[in-house]
């Protein structure tokens, strides 16, 4: 098996596990959201998102399983909520919420049309295509919370929690060497960027579209900036 | 990479849909509601959500 085939295949398996996830995550949000926001669009937007998040599992698990690693998914899993302990029900919801949505999803959407620019395989492009026109919804899910929250109640408290949702967004290697055999156009051809590629458009959607996005709606961004700066070794 | 769209898309094009319901209210009663011992809160830093 090639080396992209090999990264590939795993990347793809490791994409069914974060969809699975954030089916269940959406799901929990939509129930707390509507609690104390019952007007609010966002449950119903969240509701729908689940349902294609478990999409995207399949469809993510398949391809995974063409390339050559078989997914087996544990279909009793649970996903822990991630905000810190010390928030109450309302501020936990749009800590998660931020860090789901506002980073991740918006993260994925930047990945999803940076990977759609290049070519593909038929089969991925395919698969790629049916997951970007979901993710736009599920990126502006967050924002729409956001944006009624800094309305509503106090966000500010967001700024100095970022720098964690940052950390734990990444994966351990994403500064670091890419792997000696790494075969950048093999790997855009099976819907995978090569690392360096990753980076870049990781570094790019923070500061052009997350940090001036809090920054709009009253969370400072500073922190989050800061915590960049040192990971990324920018200093 | 299109940033500049890609903030339009998804900041503002959210923005927009939430504000087309009503809005939020503050909550004054249960402000200190803390959410369910079982829903697994980490503890004082939070963490983050994986993605592709
Ligand atoms: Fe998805
Ligand atoms: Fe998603």
């Amino acid at each position: 098996m090639s080396s992209a085939r090999r990264a590939a295949a795993e990347a793809w398996a490791f994409r069914a596990r974060v969809e699975q996830e954030a089916a269940l995550r959406f799901d929990r949000l939509a129930e707390v959201v509507a609690s104390f926001d019952p007007d609010s669009p966002v449950p119903a937007m969240m509701r729908r998102a689940a349902d294609d998040e478990r999409r995207h599992t399949e469809l993510c698990a398949r391809l995974a399983g063409r390339l050559g690693n078989p997914v087996v998914l544990d279909r009793d899993a649970a996903v822990a909520a991630i905000a810190p302990r010390s928030l109450d029900e309302r501020k936990a919801a749009l800590y998660e919420v931020v860090a789901a949505c506002c980073i991740t999803e918006t993260e994925s959407m930047a990945t999803l049309t940076t990977l759609l620019a290049s070519e593909q395989d038929p089969e991925v492009r395919e698969v790629l295509h049916a997951i970007s026109r979901d993710e736009v919804v599920h990126s502006r899910m967050g924002w729409a919370h956001l944006s009624r929250e800094s309305v509503a109640a106090e966000v500010a408290f967001l700024g100095p929690l970022v720098p964690g949702m940052l950390a734990g967004t990444i994966d351990a290697g994403l500064f670091g060497a890419p792997p000696a055999d790494e075969d950048p156009e093999g790997l855009l051809r099976l819907g995978v960027l090569s690392l360096s590629k990753k980076r870049a458009v990781f570094l790019g959607t923070l500061e052009q579209v997350v940090f001036p996005g809090l920054e709009k709606f009253g969370v400072d961004p500073e922190p989050g900036r800061r915590w960049l700066a040192h990971a990324a070794g920018l200093r | 990479m299109h940033f500049k769209k890609l903030f339009q898309v998804l900041v503002l094009g959210g923005a927009f849909l939430g504000a087309a319901a009503g809005c939020a209210q503050a909550n004054a009663a249960d402000k200190d509601k803390k959410p369910p011992a079982d829903a697994g809160t980490t503890d004082s830093s939070g963490g983050g959500v994986k993605g592709w």
